[in-house]
């Protein structure tokens, strides 16, 4: 019993579409750039990762930039799959998202502000529900920026146990907005940088993330089912795992050793062995703490094959979708299978010694591999792992 | 769903009063908690239903006489507004609606645990790592969140992959912003609640968990949003 990727839709800072974005990974492309939408230019952070203007995506639906995002890659998952079965599941990954200042500027009492902002935290999960015409069961995971990968190991989960045939899945969010950046520059998470060079995953000078925007959207069912409608198969969905740190709210574990749970029980589930996978495409997020605690973990849930095995992340590419970022790096993932290429690292040049994988640099590398695994982790400590296996 | 409840805690509403304010906005009857949550050190992230949320989480897992484990999950239920404003007002009433200046006109000056203080999984980081739970979880949001949470829960513990979980959920329907939402397409005697609630389930075959009928907590509680499926546990087994 497998659940397998039929479709697939991608909105980034490559634009809209997955050849849009698989074809900017290939020949390892930079989309993060100065913040264009809103005037950023006295914002401690000004570049971003953020999604141009296109005709594909539904002119910022119900003033909702997350849902504008998730309807575009959705309805190009389906399409692609070739699907459009209404009693189809959702399930997906929303974010926080404070968009159009417009809205409440000038607001001085909480209930001045206008209806948008009275949304509760899965209003963008029944918008994208009405306007795909979906008729199946609804999940929205909000596990911060490990709900991508939950969400889509979560389908898988569904598809599997017979709960449903079909299960439209993914993640979708935006943080490139006026109380999106400042938020997050007061926070200090971002680096400081001002340039497109400015996240360097398990790079020496890294020395934060850059906030990016998009969604990536899958349609995944049961293998059977798929062969039976003779749908392309882009990858199995092997296995997953997820963990919690239990250590603190703000900062990783620094031993890795939840994280390289949850990759342990991805392999467990998988049935597969650490020598079995030849791609990690990792959280990688640039800041001082994840990246040498992720090499620890991938050390530790891998064994002697930890140092070994290819290891990039493309938040210097694209920046850090946050609720998004799980499912936008699965998507990364289907590159191996489709070009036989693993996405690079973008802006890493100068390995950190705390960093002790073998880690891509900017341009992909030609490889061909079975199984690939995506590392996500959330704030607070949430942990998810999940493993795409090549279409058999 | 073989699991049986072997510790559970809940902050529930004690009866449904007319509130001048929710009459406002068309709806007369509101059935809020009334005991505030205690001082607590989460206050740095947490808001007054995220403190119940932690409030429960701790009591439920005592309750249950669980030492911490590697493979005890959480799941986590949350429903309420994607965002607050009440406390981002001094950083807004300066904007102009063109966005410029954005940054000195008020945003330079957002706490800097503004942002934290509304992601949806600061109960399950927090009491995760209160109580050391560090096996399989996730949050999920909206008003089913309680009962995804329940189902994913259940699923862990029938796999194997969790040895005992946590499940909290909790949800206000009472915030200003969504009265006035609320007023706006419910009907008027619609009665909106807040709660929140946990249980701790271990894996029985020999038990199906089951959830009381609505009925026995909107005539006294109100709308419970996303923690409805959580206290429809513990009043079944109550």
């Amino acid at each position: 019993m497998t659940a397998v990727i039929t479709g697939v839709g991608v909105v980034s800072a490559f634009g809209a579409g997955a050849p849009a974005f698989f074809g900017a990974l290939a020949e390892g492309r930079c989309g993060v750039g100065p913040i264009r939408w809103f005037d950023a230019s006295t914002f401690p952070v000004r570049v971003a990762g953020e999604v141009p203007a296109s005709p594909a995506i539904p002119a910022a639906a119900h003033r909702d930039r997350k849902a504008s995002v998730a309807l575009a890659a959705a309805r190009e998952a389906r399409a692609s799959a070739s699907d459009s079965t209404p009693d189809a599941a959702l399930v997906i990954a929303l974010g926080l998202e404070h968009a159009f200042l417009e809205d409440f500027a000038p607001a001085r009492s909480a209930v001045e502000v206008t209806p948008r902002f009275r949304a509760r935290v899965d209003t963008a999960a029944d918008i994208v529900m009405r306007e795909l015409g979906l008729r199946g069961p609804r999940v929205v995971h909000v596990s911060a920026c490990a709900a991508g990968a939950l969400a889509v190991a979560h389908a898988a989960a569904m598809v599997v146990r017979g709960q449903c045939d079909v299960v439209v899945c993914g993640g979708a969010d935006s943080m490139v907005n006026p109380l999106g950046l400042g938020g997050m520059s007061r926070l200090g998470a971002p680096s400081p940088r001002d340039t497109a060079d400015a996240c360097r995953p398990f790079d020496r000078a890294r020395d934060g993330l850059v906030i990016g925007e998009g969604a990536a959207m899958f349609v995944v069912e049961h293998e059977a089912r798929a062969q039976a409608r003779g749908a392309r198969v882009l990858a199995r969905i092997a296995g997953w795992g997820s963990t919690q740190d239990a250590y603190r709210a703000t900062a990783p574990r620094p031993d890795g050793a939840a994280a390289s749970a949850a990759m342990q029980r991805a392999l467990v589930r998988a049935g597969l062995s650490p020598s079995d996978i030849g791609y990690i495409n990792a959280h990688g997020t640039g800041t001082p703490l994840n990246d040498p605690a992720e090499c620890k973990a991938i050390h530790a849930a891998l064994g002697p094959h930890g140092a070994r095995v290819a290891v990039s992340s493309i938040k210097g590419a694209v920046g850090h979708l946050m609720a998004a970022s799980g499912a936008i790096e699965l998507a990364a993932c289907l590159l191996a299978f489709e070009r036989d290429l693993l996405p690079g690292t973008a802006n890493h040049h100068d390995r950190d010694p705390e960093c002790d994988v073998d880690v891509i640099g900017p341009t992909p590398r030609r490889a061909r591999v079975d199984h690939v695994l995506s590392n996500s982790f959330g704030f607070g400590g949430q942990n998810a792992s999940v493993i795409l296996g090549r279409p058999q | 769903v073989n699991v049986r409840i072997v510790g559970h805690a809940w902050r529930v509403p004690r009866e449904i009063v007319v509130n001048p304010f929710s009459a406002s906005y068309r709806l007369a009857r509101v059935a809020a908690l009334t005991q505030p949550p205690a001082r607590s050190r989460n206050e740095r992230f947490l808001r007054r239903m995220g403190l119940y949320g932690m409030e429960v989480a701790h009591e439920a897992f005592a309750a249950a006489k669980l030492a911490a484990g590697p493979r005890y999950g959480m799941f986590v239920g949350v429903g309420g507004l994607r965002a607050h404003w009440d406390d981002m007002l001094a950083a807004l009433a300066d904007q102009d609606a063109a966005g410029t200046d954005a940054w000195e006109r008020g945003l330079e000056n957002v706490h800097p645990y503004w942002m934290l203080r509304h992601l949806s999984n600061n109960v399950h980081a927090l009491a995760s790592a209160e109580l050391g739970l560090r096996g399989e979880g996730a949050t999920f949001g909206g008003a089913d969140g309680g009962l995804h949470a329940i189902r994913s829960a259940a699923r862990a513990l029938a796999d194997g992959a969790v040895d005992a979980a946590l499940v909290v959920a909790y949800d206000s329907l009472l915030e200003p912003e969504t009265l006035v939402e609320l007023g706006e397409r419910m009907p008027a005697d619609f009665v909106p609640g807040e709660a929140a609630a946990a249980i701790v389930l271990l894996p029985d075959a020999g038990r199906t968990l089951a959830l009381a009928p609505l009925n026995r907590i909107t005539p006294i509680m109100g709308q419970l949003g996303a923690a409805t499926a959580v206290v429809q546990a513990i009043l079944e087994i109550s």
